[in-house]
């Protein structure tokens, strides 16, 4: 099914070394990987091993050390700092973890703001940041700025900003990270409504195996190689019977992650 | 980014710390007042003496006075000095016709005009006052540019007649009272000087002792009171009693006619004023007070200048008093203007460092912007727009104060008793010290603004 659509992220050979001192950290070490226009891709891993290196190499917010990275058929690795930012400007949308809303301005201005870049007129860009909000379900908290939120609709905002500019494709680095988790949960659906909604294509970071089960596609990574692209589709259809199961599931999988972050 | 949501948001930024703001834009105030103040104490000293000395006469005149050695005196606003020339010193270099043929010989020398003046009592009616009478060439006085109020000019009369400046009736007293009616009432005594007969003593020395009645004359004879002579008027300066100008104390007349009548009057007798031999004895000719030179440029005036004190005698022109006072409040101001100087470079690296701070405050803000796509061009823009928006308002602020304390100090000025204005700020100096403000501003916004630009995004990705 994603092999007939149309690549939007085709990744070759990334290698991305960093030096400690004398020693060398391979965090990316030889990454080979496509994305299909409007599929919702999990990025899996533990703590440490490449995911967010890999993210920020894609958004074009560091510069791979080896390899290719073709998004929108351009080449990322081969653009100065300054074309990197226009691409993200008309490309990319971006949703962080710590949601990195403007403190002094209300929803509808942070919204607003990545078509302010593009120097869209006042009047339009605030029409359309109001409809984006509206489709987050924030219609009743257009006015209100960041402190007067909860995270999870700080965090409405932050999806709402990333998917003003209409872009080609959505990055997102433990979107949840910041949110308990039935807030998580909220957000992760209104995600994955979103995706499937908008037709847009979003690459999401996390190293909760449950929340990458959001996503139609789920990439393991291990030490910066990928080891397992798991196609998630597949198993959704029987989730709807195995409803209670899953709830186990995901139950076992949190105290599985809770022991390994514990480990560390 | 629109420009108007550049303007908007670096605003904004800086409103949200207020404060910081506040107290950087209170070192801008502070540069460009004390910059604006300055050099507008220095424009308005310059302003002030170079009206007083446009009002001293002209800047291309040497005045030439006899050489040393002697101490003529004049009778001079109506004041009684008689002090006479020391005996007869003959090497004194008197001011003759001679000296003045010689002096139009002189190259760039454009007219040569002597000046007698004599001291000579009024009287009309109960009034009476002693003025001093000054005989210039028709040519020159013509040259004065004097306002005639009523009349004309004494020019082409075939007899002696006085031209009165406008203020001259104010030290007009009353005879037997002794009092001066305008420094009593404030107003002039009710003579008309074009129409009243005014009967003039030359010979003033003889009326004082006539005046000083029962005392012995010089030659131990009794004192006759001299003759008077009544002298038309020819006309009055234009003017009112409060409209000083520098005529308006004088008495003019044509100086050939006045050489003519002393000697008539006191034929081979001591004039007053003029200097005697050393064994008291009057000289022949009459000597001039004073000669004019007027010079065709001012760039020629210390030349000629030099050339006339070579052959003795003592001169003096405004020329060489305008360079001096140029100069020196040329460097006053320089001086002063210094001072602002340094005051506005304390002030930019105030910016400098407001906008470092603001910037590691907002390194996360930054790279969030970066993130979502800020042109890095527009990322500069703000943090320059932000350093010029307080060099705009320090600078706006800073010449409201100079207007404040230029009034001050205006203000002090006059009450103690001076006329001028010390402090004169002109339109262009503010709009001057308002762009330079905004320039400083974004001269010390640079290096800040270039960081920011150049600030990794990554920042607004890692967790603190
Ligand atoms: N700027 C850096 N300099 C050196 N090492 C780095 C840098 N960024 C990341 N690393 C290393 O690269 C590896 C991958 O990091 P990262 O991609 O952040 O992992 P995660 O999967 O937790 O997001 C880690 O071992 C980390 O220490
Ligand atoms: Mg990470």
């Amino acid at each position: 099914m994603s092999e007939t659509g149309q690549v939007v992220i085709s990744v070759k050979d990334l290698y991305k070394i960093y030096r400690v001192g004398d020693t060398k950290v391979r965090a990316l070490n030889g990454v080979d990987f496509s994305i299909y226009k409007g599929e919702f891709c999990a990025i899996v891993g533990t703590s440490g091993s490449g995911k967010s290196t890999l993210l920020n190499m894609l958004a074009g917010l560091e510069k791979p050390t080896k390899g290719q990275i073709v998004i929108a058929g351009e080449h990322m690795e081969q653009k100065t700092e300054n074309q990197l930012v226009k691409f993200r400007r008309e490309h990319i949308g971006f949703i962080f973890q710590s949601f990195n809303l403007m403190g002094t301005m209300d929803a509808v201005e942070n919204v607003a703001l990545p078509l302010t870049f593009q120097g869209i007129k006042k009047a339009e860009r605030m029409k359309k940041a109001s409809q984006v909000l509206d489709l987050v379900g924030l219609k009743k908290y257009k006015h209100h700025r960041p402190s007067q939120m909860s995270g999870g609709q700080q965090q409405r905002v932050g999806v709402a900003r990333a998917l003003v500019v209409n872009p080609e494709i959505i990055f997102a680095d433990e979107p949840t990270g910041n949110l308990d988790s039935n807030t998580s949960k909220e957000v992760m659906e209104l995600m994955q409504k979103i995706v499937r909604e908008q037709k847009q294509t979003l690459v999401m970071v996390t190293h909760d195996n449950h929340l990458a089960s959001f996503a139609d596609r789920i990439f393991h990574i291990i030490d910066g190689k990928i080891v397992q692209i798991e196609d998630n589709r597949k198993n959704r259809e029987g989730e709807e019977k195995n409803k209670e199961n899953s709830e186990e599931k995901k139950k076992e999988e949190i105290t599985e992650i809770n022991k390994k972050e514990a480990g560390e | 980014m629109r420009f108007w949501d550049l303007l908007r948001m670096s605003s904004s930024s800086l409103w949200k710390r207020k404060v910081r703001t506040v107290l950087t834009v209170l070192g801008v105030v502070i540069g460009t007042a004390s910059i604006v103040v300055m050099i507008s104490l220095g424009l308005g000293l310059n302003r002030s003496t170079m009206e007083q000395m446009e009002s001293y006469g002209s800047l291309t005149t040497i005045e030439v006075n006899e050489g040393s050695g002697s101490s003529m005196s004049f009778a001079g606003g109506g004041m009684a000095i008689m002090t006479t020339a020391s005996s007869g010193d003959e090497d004194v270099k008197r001011l003759d016709d001679e000296l003045v043929e010689a002096l139009k010989q002189i190259p760039h020398v454009k007219m040569v005009s002597p000046t007698l003046r004599t001291s000579v009592i009024i009287k009309s009616g109960v009034y009476e006052g002693q003025v001093s009478v000054t005989g210039m060439e028709p040519e020159y006085m013509q040259s004065l540019g004097i306002e005639v109020g009523q009349g004309e000019l004494p020019v082409g009369k075939n007899d002696l007649e006085f031209f009165y400046g406008n203020q001259v009736l104010m030290d007009f007293y009353n005879s037997k009272t002794q009092r001066y009616p305008y420094y009593e009432t404030g107003e002039l005594p009710d003579i008309d000087l074009m129409n009243s007969p005014l009967f003039v003593i030359f010979d003033t020395n003889a009326y004082w002792s006539s005046q000083s009645s029962g005392e012995e004359g010089i030659d131990g004879v009794t004192p006759q009171p001299p003759k008077k002579y009544m002298i038309k008027t020819s006309g009055i300066a234009a003017g009112g009693p409060e409209e000083w100008n520098q005529h308006s104390y004088s008495v003019y007349c044509d100086i050939e006619q006045l050489k003519t009548t002393l000697k008539r009057i006191f034929k081979n007798k001591a004039i007053p004023g003029q200097p005697t031999t050393k064994v008291g004895k009057p000289y022949k000719e009459i000597f001039y007070n004073q000669i004019l030179v007027d010079v065709d440029d001012i760039d020629y005036v210390a030349e000629v200048q030099t050339q006339i004190n070579n052959m003795g005698y003592q001169t003096y022109s405004n020329a060489e008093w305008v360079e001096s006072t140029q100069q020196q409040y040329s460097n006053i101001q320089a001086m002063l203007g210094g001072i602002g100087a340094v005051a506005l470079l304390v002030a930019a690296i105030g910016i400098t460092n407001t906008m470092m701070m603001s910037i590691y405050e907002r390194t996360k803000e930054i790279g969030v912007m970066k993130v979502l796509g800020c042109d890095m061009r527009n990322i500069q823009s703000l943090f320059l727009i932000e350093a010029a928006y307080i060099g705009l308002i320090g600078g706006l602020i800073g010449i409201g104060v100079s207007y404040g304390i230029s009034a001050i100090i205006n203000r002090a000025v006059h009450a103690s008793g001076n006329e001028m204005n010390l402090s004169y700020i002109p339109g262009w100096l503010v709009i001057a010290a308002i762009i330079f403000a905004i320039l400083i501003g974004m001269i010390a916004g640079y290096f800040p603004s270039r960081r920011a630009m150049k600030l990794s995004p990554l920042a607004a990705i890692r967790n603190e």
